[in-house]
């Protein structure tokens, strides 16, 4: 089985775990997009609203277990065909709640673009779009190293 | 009270199944958050698509907002957008009026 190993710097890499798992908190609770078949029968809308929200919640779990004590001791992550589709799907649910709750300010045509001046972010927004870009940069390893998995799976 | 149709079925009941017959589009929608990669990926792992017609449909969502991705029964098209909705891809189901 394929399986690649990435090395974080921890000092960079620890501060934003915090904002990753405030916001897997709510994503606990709401999906990351809307569910958009409004004109479903009520009963099946709910049962497939319950799905989505119990498999987004596994999904935000296989990325918070990536930052282990291993990760905290020598600051590796590690993908493989087991985590590699659930992890994309949360970077991508957490990269949604971002921009709603924190990059608003930002505008979504520069956020689209990242052509942004971080320094001249207040903290609290450079920390999120730090995080905003972390999280695009373990979708874009998988991508490009398990993608002949993901698609086999 | 309902009215009945010459089908016998009640109205409420017979405008349902007409609106959830017939043919219906799945339409994913732009979103600035999603990587262009990442969307690529999605269209090949959920339709099949192979890497150009991926990235052709990423394309049109990206430069005019929307694509079209698939076309066909209403019950394949739902589930179709709940598996991009697990993808946190934003799609929408729209009856496809040329039939």
């Amino acid at each position: 089985m394929k399986r690649i190993e990435v090395k974080l710097s921890l000092p960079v890499v620890a501060p934003l775990l915090d904002v990753i798992k405030q916001l897997a908190d709510g994503l606990g609770k709401d999906l990351a997009v809307p569910f958009s078949l409004g004109d479903l029968d009520p009963d099946f809308r709910d049962a497939w609203m319950a799905e989505l929200l119990a498999a987004q919640g596994d999904d935000v779990r296989a990325l918070l277990a990536l930052f282990d004590d291993e990760f905290f001791a020598d600051g590796v992550i590690a993908f493989d065909a087991s985590n590699a589709e659930p992890v994309l799907r949360a970077c991508s649910a957490v990269r949604l709640r971002l921009r709603e709750k924190c990059l608003g300010v930002l505008g979504d045509d520069a956020l689209e673009s990242s052509d942004l001046d971080i320094e001249a972010m207040d903290e609290q927004v450079r920390k999120a779009f730090m995080c905003y870009l972390f999280l695009a940069t373990i979708q874009e390893l998988i991508i490009q190293h398990l993608d002949s998995s993901i698609l086999e799976s | 009270m309902a009215h009945e149709d010459p089908h016998g079925l009640p109205e409420s009941e017979s405008a349902t199944a007409l609106a959830t017959e017939g043919v219906w589009r799945v339409v994913v929608l732009n979103d600035p958050v999603n990587l262009m990669s990442y969307v690529v990926m999605v269209f090949k792992k959920v339709f099949g698509f192979d890497e150009p017609k991926a990235r052709r449909h990423m394309l049109e969502v990206h430069e005019q907002g929307r694509s079209v991705v698939w076309v066909g029964l209403r019950e394949k098209a739902e589930a179709y957008v709940f598996t991009l909705q697990q993808w946190h891809l934003t799609a929408v189901l729209e009856p496809d009026e040329a039939h």
